[in-house]
């Protein structure tokens, strides 16, 4: 394919992504930081129905028309490590590498130092790639919890897909997602009375709809 | 008011037609979706403005050219269109930083806010190349396909995250 063709497919992808970030608020460092405090459900509950509905594509693509699965490679201290400091990262940021660039579409002005780390984080790694993988010291096989249990992918992904439907089922009894957008549809919750804080954060007066 | 014009969709069909992109994904490109990697494309050119010996880095290298890499960089510019053009339709647009870091660290302007957006983009990138994918390929597209070491790499980052913003004031 050519690198143009890939840029169109590209754009376009993004685009309706970008757009269906935006339009679920999951962007708002507010919905972030409220997830990773267990106080808001809102990325979860995107995050899961992405994922529901990836297992039931790819159950169809790779079950009835064969197409390769494109899986990452299996390495403990690589994924354990690696997925510390990238979680630390993202409650710092508010962002993850994705949705830092719906926050600079949005207008967030600190996204672009969150890009601007985010492209020397990615130099100084590259510098330090090779002395990072000798120190890790793994060898990983692309490897699936379908072969794990000996299943064919299509059935271990319409099952996985179906509990996750029946966890956000539950999700939503718990905590109504309508709750969790915020007045401003940044995420934030309502206060809750806490002595220590300050009883409104929105200076000005109310922000307008 | 037409359903572009909303300010929020429900995260339930947000979620499923995002995750609906892994068709063209798979089918055109051969992969799965993902983002941070496209860093590392961008940040390998930059490399070479002030070291042309960078893409001797086989890791810069690996990332610099093709269709594939490309896709990648243009994915992420179209998330930033696309969240730009939904923001007009919605007239949701955001101002400076987001009144959450307030309540969290107490910081309430840009030039205050703006070191910690840094550090935390630069952990960010870092950490997700370490373990090799980002909230998108390990965790959307990585457990989509029953992936054993993107389990394990999302369950890292949520642990990784909950313990940081324990040490955040209450949101």
């Amino acid at each position: 394919m050519s690198v143009l063709t890939g840029i169109l497919i590209g754009l376009a992808t993004g685009v309706v992504f970008g757009f269906a970030l935006e339009k679920s608020r999951v962007f708002e460092p507010g919905a972030i930081v409220g997830q990773m405090q267990l106080r808001s459900f809102l990325m979860l509950k995107i995050f899961l129905s992405a994922v529901v509905t990836g297992l039931v594509v790819l159950a169809v693509l790779n079950g009835v028309f064969g197409v390769k699965l494109s899986l990452k490679p299996l390495l403990w201290r690589a994924d354990i490590i690696g997925g510390v400091i990238l979680g630390v990262g993202i409650v710092l940021s508010g962002a993850c590498p994705g949705t830092s660039l719906a926050q600079v579409g949005a207008g967030y002005r600190d996204a672009l130092f969150v890009v601007a780390g985010g492209l020397t984080g990615a130099l100084v790694y590259g510098y330090n790639d090779a002395a990072i993988v000798a120190l890790l010291a793994e060898k990983g096989e692309k490897i699936g919890f379908d072969q794990l249990l000996g299943v064919p992918f299509w059935l271990g992904a319409l099952v996985l897909a179906a509990l996750l439907v029946g966890l956000l089922g539950v999700l939503e009894k718990l905590t109504p997602w309508r709750g969790e957008v915020g007045d401003d549809a940044d995420g934030l919750l309502p206060m809750t009375s806490n002595p220590r804080e300050p009883a409104t954060v929105a200076k000005g007066g109310p922000r307008t709809a | 008011m037409s359903v572009l014009q909303k300010r929020a969709w429900s995260p339930y069909a947000a979620g499923v037609l995002i995750g609906l992109l892994q068709i063209p994904t798979f089918l055109f490109m051969d992969t799965a979706l993902g983002a941070s990697s496209s860093f590392v494309t961008v940040a390998a050119h930059l490399a070479t403005v002030f070291d042309p010996a960078a893409d001797k880095i086989k890791y810069f290298a690996s990332h610099m050219w093709g269709a594939k890499n490309w896709w990648q960089v243009a994915v992420v510019i179209g998330i930033a269109l696309g969240a730009y053009l939904s923001m007009r339709l919605s007239g949701a647009r955001r101002r400076s930083i987001s009144p959450v870091w307030q309540r969290a660290t107490g910081t309430t302007t840009l030039a205050a806010r703006a070191p910690l957006a840094f550090l935390g983009g630069f952990i960010m990138l870092f950490g997700a190349r370490i373990a090799g994918g980002c909230t998108s390929g390990h965790g959307i597209s990585g457990i989509a396909q029953l992936s054993v070491g993107s389990t394990i790499a999302v369950a890292a980052m949520f642990a990784g995250g909950i313990a940081t913003a324990a040490l955040f004031r209450r949101v």
